[in-house]
């Protein structure tokens, strides 16, 4: 299956303001429990504000919490980013464990990642440092001053032994088995 | 074929044929243009590649092996690695399986890995995420089979802060773990 028919964007890797290069800024900025104070679908959510909100705002003080009951709505997270992503999240009926992995994905990601589809997994200003390679990169430059066509450059000297050669090799073979008999 | 080749040289070594003889074109010319002795050569460059250290000319790069992939790093690179990694953001790593390390006038090849402690990788972890929902999608006609998966992949974004080599080629390995 392509994915050129898909309904989604692709792009490659970014990230906002040059984040991790000196200071790493945490990128979530606001986030939004809106929830109902009778209804059971809102129950997980319900419960993760009583137990784990006061803690999760003191060790994220980057993080903007607000709360909004309704009534009658279904519970919905929404995470605001600093480079004006925003991510809305309906949490229906999600256990209090659920929410609390689904608040820290929220909180660790840098934006709405998930809306895109990477083409490349590497991002690198420099590309090269050795400098990109070329058929003739490890030649020997004596190449550049010879008049070509030249017999040493042009030999082919990927084919196999001749038969001629294999004789005249026997025959100096047994030429200096001679002089060490000889000798 | 290589062995076949030195067997062919030291004959004609032996026979003194001349270099235009009816086997030159196995032989290959390849002589060393210094007629030095092989260590001491090999202590002008690994001194000569220090010095290029510390004068510290031009960027350096690394081949690190991470999470099964090898990748090529320089400062300011970004990664994504995809899978469980318990790292979380804001932590500076080291990154120490160096495979390669090189600047533009020379490279340190691991065998399988660099000496530690002689190239320091560091990265940070600026993002973990889920990927985009992939499709796999399976069918077979005619035989009344059809599966449908869906699967998000945790995917961690890495900038990578540094690529320093220490001056010390070869000097003893000190086991830095």
């Amino acid at each position: 299956m392509s994915n050129k028919n898909l309904f989604l964007k692709s792009g490659f890797i970014r990230a906002p303001i040059q984040n991790g290069v000196g200071r790493f800024v945490p990128q979530l900025q606001r986030i939004v429990l809106k929830f109902c104070k009778t209804y059971g679908a809102s129950q997980g959510l319900r419960e993760f504000i009583e137990q784990d909100l006061v803690d999760f705002a003191k060790e994220n003080p980057s993080v903007v919490v607000y709360l909004k009951p309704r009534r009658h709505r279904g519970p919905v997270i929404v995470a605001e980013y600093l480079n004006g992503d925003r991510v809305w999240m309906s949490v229906h009926n999600k256990t209090h464990s659920e929410i609390t992995k689904w608040i820290e994905v929220l909180r660790t990601q840098q934006g709405d990642i998930s809306s895109l589809r990477l083409r490349k997994y590497q991002y690198t200003d420099y590309p090269s440092v050795q400098g990109p390679w070329t058929p003739f990169t490890f030649k020997d430059p004596e190449l550049n001053t010879a008049q070509l066509p030249d017999p040493h450059f042009g030999a082919n000297d990927r084919l196999p032994i001749t038969a001629t050669e294999k004789l005249r090799l026997l025959f100096e073979k047994q030429k200096l088995s001679d002089v060490k008999t000889a000798e | 074929m290589s062995v076949f080749r030195a067997g062919l040289q030291r004959i004609t070594n032996v026979l003194k044929s001349s270099p235009g003889g009816f086997l030159s074109r196995f032989v290959t010319n390849l002589t060393p243009v210094e007629d030095k002795a092989i260590p001491q050569t090999s202590k002008e460059v690994i001194a000569t590649c220090n010095k290029l250290i510390e004068q510290n000319p031009s960027r350096s790069f690394a081949i690190i092996h991470l999470l099964g992939k090898q990748w090529r790093v320089t400062d300011g690179d970004l990664l994504v690695v995809e899978g469980y990694w318990p790292p979380n953001i804001g932590d500076k790593i080291t990154l120490d399986k160096v495979l390669l390390a090189a600047t533009k006038d020379f490279s340190l090849i691991g065998r399988p890995l660099v000496q530690p402690g002689l190239v320091t990788v560091t990265a940070t972890v600026i993002s973990k995420g889920l990927s985009h929902t992939r499709t796999h999608f399976k069918k077979k006609r005619r035989k009344q089979y059809m599966r449908i998966n869906f699967q998000r992949a945790e995917q961690t974004m890495l900038r990578i802060n540094s690529v320093d080599i220490a001056s010390k080629i070869n000097k003893p390995a000190s086991n830095v773990f």
